[in-house]
């Protein structure tokens, strides 16, 4: 059956469910919380009913990238959990399909199908990883997919729209990622030999390139694991031989663990910065605190690293956004706490939620992706800096601070700076943080 | 030259984990003339089990204990059920069997103990000895590791060669019918051997796991390297099982340390040591006269 004929059914079934509603005088006000425009909901999309809207993603629950990341879904459910108790997006509840890939993209490939073809989702949102989520960008493109806020943060989804004009990145890409590290290392520990840890993708390459810009001639190795291969003695060792006084790794958090593990079998003892999706010290120290019954003491491995960081984490209980999440966790979320990773799956429902506010009350695909590119860069929320949503770009957001892990918790070392990919400079960014609106749910106008 | 030796150190420690493997490989084949791609996941469900004991409070020895007896377990049910209704037939029937008991018993151990990522710990440091003012990767755990499969490796000599049972066992899997004649009691033999594997499997399975996370999942590398391990070494004789995880250890190490990109070689080169081997020696390194193979 033809993509086009499928439509042409659900046009028509809906046609004639919202003709009979009209006719009975029903029909359901919009609201919740966005200011309706007085018509009705219209099955406006494969996806989209009159009451539901279907969104879809996949994510790696099992295998060894699915610490901390099967985490991510759980945030993402409750916040429109609570979303929908609170009226939904124009009286629509917003349903979240998720699926387990293991992060492998054979089975990334094969849930993909089945979220568009078989659940019919209206917009993909969320897809966790660059390897993964690459095997299926040229499909949901040509599907006409909306591929929205990909969990990674490499340049492919938003450095060139007319490539992939359905995709879009979210969080600060590891290029930019890379620079601001560069540029804190260049001014702060000039005399630092560097070595580099880095994931053999283009997560490792981007982050390379990026922190290159600034401290090309600081850097005496670069070593790189595979994921999957657990036994990352090797690397760690020519870090070690090399001389590297201060390590960066561009890893996924089971290898943060693991390259401190390899280290302490080694006796090396660098200074370390982890980017921002290894450094979770709760997981670390968690997957760490557990050998040798007490050997390895605690989280305490970690203490002192220095990582990066674009949201708000939970230990920062003062700040109105790790509040609000913490209540939509507890009144909508399932077992265990609230952690980092469901407050990034939180921090891209609630950017999700205002993206389907600005395409209006019966949205379609096409105009899913105008209201990012309208209206994306002036979205404010969790995020520290803005998204850089254009027709030009279809990159997250610019902007990072630089931390210093102390427990489990970490303090800022340097204020947010922002810049973007390729020669860009590096800018301070001076605008103060946004506040949570009521119940943590946006109001953004519709603009088409 | 420091980094040689750590280098080197890490590929024997390695080495030595593959022939934990490739030993239940060989007993498995031995005792009964079936390789069995089930053995990996068999480990790792003793594997979960020991850490359910050891996360309720157990000691890890206590759970080390109970994983190995519900191992005999596990591997005495599997032969009794599963297996016996295929042997006698075609070879391939019993290979085919253990390859879908491998998904199985693998998704029952999501179920049951949930597919998260987990430490699994070890009752030896982690820390590398120290020589002089460096530190080498060879760490109290690795000497664990290493010792409990040259003790493994030692026994299983010494049963085959010199005890009867050893001997009823190898006779029944070389000739059930002869065996039978002579008085050996084929079946029971049979049991034992997949029970006594699996013993070592999971065995492998723990030490293995000691130090690092474990998943679901976490023995699927490993039952590969353990393979090649094993045939390297002929299949057939523990000797050739600790050589032959050794030098796959060692190869391994030094082409992700020395190679470009080494980490990405890892696997790749796996399968070119394997071929490499199986041509100039197509029984294996170790392999006993061709007129012995079943």
């Amino acid at each position: 059956m033809s993509r086009s004929s499928r439509r042409l059914l659900t046009a028509v079934a809906a046609a004639t469910v919202a003709s009979t509603l009209a006719a009975c005088g029903g029909g359901d006000e919009g609201g919740g919380g966005t200011s309706a425009e007085g018509g009705e909901n219209e099955a406006s999309d494969i996806g989209v009913t009159e009451t539901s809207i279907k969104l879809g993603a996949h994510y790696p629950l099992t295998g060894v990238a699915a610490p901390g990341y099967s985490e991510i879904p759980t945030g993402v459910a409750a916040y429109f959990e609570c979303l929908n108790q609170e009226g939904g997006v124009y009286g629509r509840d917003v349903e979240f399909v998720y699926k387990d890939d293991a992060y492998n993209p054979t089975q990334t490939a094969q849930v993909t199908n089945e979220l568009v073809l078989d659940e019919e989702i209206f917009a993909m949102m969320s897809g966790l990883g660059t390897p993964t989520h690459s095997a299926v960008v040229d499909f949901l493109n040509d599907e006409g997919v909306p591929d929205l806020f990909v969990s990674s943060g490499s340049l492919l989804w938003g450095e060139n729209p007319e490539e992939y004009p359905m995709s879009f990145g979210w969080q600060t890409d590891y290029e930019s990622e890379g620079k601001i590290i560069g540029e804190y290392i260049a001014e702060n520990f000039p005399d630092a030999k560097v070595g580099l840890f880095l994931q053999d993708d283009d997560f490792g390459e981007d982050g390379e390139a990026g922190i290159r810009q600034y401290i090309d001639d600081q850097i005496v190795a670069a070593e790189r694991y595979t994921p999957g291969n657990t036994n990352v003695g090797p690397q760690i060792a020519a870090l070690q031989a090399a001389g590297a006084d201060f390590v960066v790794g561009f890893n996924v958090p089971s290898y943060t663990a693991l390259s401190q593990l390899t280290a302490l079998q080694l006796g090396y003892d660098p200074q370390w910065f982890y980017s921002n999706v290894g450094s979770d010290p709760t997981l670390v120290g968690g997957l760490l605190n557990r050998f040798s019954e007490g050997k390895v003491t605690d989280a305490a491995l970690l203490d002192g690293a220095l990582t990066t960081g674009y949201l708000p984490t939970v230990d920062q209980t003062d700040n109105p956004w790790i509040q609000e999440f913490s209540r939509i966790w507890d009144e909508c979320g399932g077992e265990g706490e609230l952690t980092n990773y469901r407050v990034y799956g939180m921090s891209q429902a609630y950017t999700m939620a205002q993206a389907l506010q600005a395409a209006g009350q019966n949205p379609t695909r096409e105009g899913l992706v105008e209201a990012v590119e309208q209206a994306g860069s002036e979205w404010e929320g969790p995020v520290f800096a803005p998204f850089r949503y254009s027709e030009d770009s279809h990159m997250g957001t610019s902007g990072m601070s630089i931390e210093r892990i102390v427990g489990n918790g970490s303090e800022v070392v340097q204020e947010v700076r922002t810049t973007d990919i390729g020669d860009a400079p590096i800018e301070e960014f001076d605008q103060e943080p946004a506040t949570p609106p009521a119940n943590a749910i946006p109001d953004e106008e519709a603009v088409n | 030259m420091d980094y040689f030796v750590n280098v080197t150190l890490t590929g024997l420690t390695q080495g030595m984990i593959y022939a934990a493997f490739a030993l239940a490989l060989v007993l498995i084949w031995r005792s009964t003339r079936i390789v069995n791609f089930a053995q990996g996941s068999m480990a790792a469900a003793t594997t979960f089990i020991a850490l359910a004991l050891i996360q309720a409070g157990a000691s890890y020895w206590v759970a080390l204990i109970v994983a190995l007896a519900s191992g005999f377990v596990l591997g005495a049910i599997v032969e009794r059920v599963i297996i016996r209704p295929v042997e006698g037939g075609p070879e391939l029937n019993a290979v085919i069997v253990t390859l879908g008991l491998f998904v199985a018993i693998q998704a029952g151990i999501a179920i049951i103990f949930g597919s998260s990522f987990q430490s699994f710990p070890t009752p030896f440091g982690v820390r590398g000895f120290e020589v002089g003012d460096t530190t080498i990767p060879l760490t109290p755990t690795s000497l664990y590791i290493i010792g409990s499969v040259l003790i493994v490796m030692a026994l299983l000599v010494a049963l085959f060669r010199f005890t009867r049972v050893g001997l009823a066992m190898r006779a029944s899997a070389f000739s059930q019918e002869v065996a039978r004649l002579l008085g050996v009691k084929v079946g029971g033999m049979l049991t034992l051997g997949w029970g006594l594997a699996a013993v070592v499997g999971s065995l492998s399975g723990l030490l293995i796991a000691g130090g690092t996370f474990v998943w679901p999942a976490y023995m699927d590398a490993l039952i590969v390297f353990g393979f090649v391990a094993a045939i390297i070494g002929g299949l057939d004789s523990p000797v050739g099982a600790i050589v032959g995880g050794l030098i796959l250890g060692l190869a391994l190490s030094y082409v992700s340390g020395y190679a470009p990109r080494g980490s990405a070689l890892v696997n790749i080169s796996a399968l070119v040591i394997l071929i490499v081997v199986l041509l100039v020696r197509p029984g294996g390194l170790f392999s006993s006269t061709t007129a012995r193979r079943a």
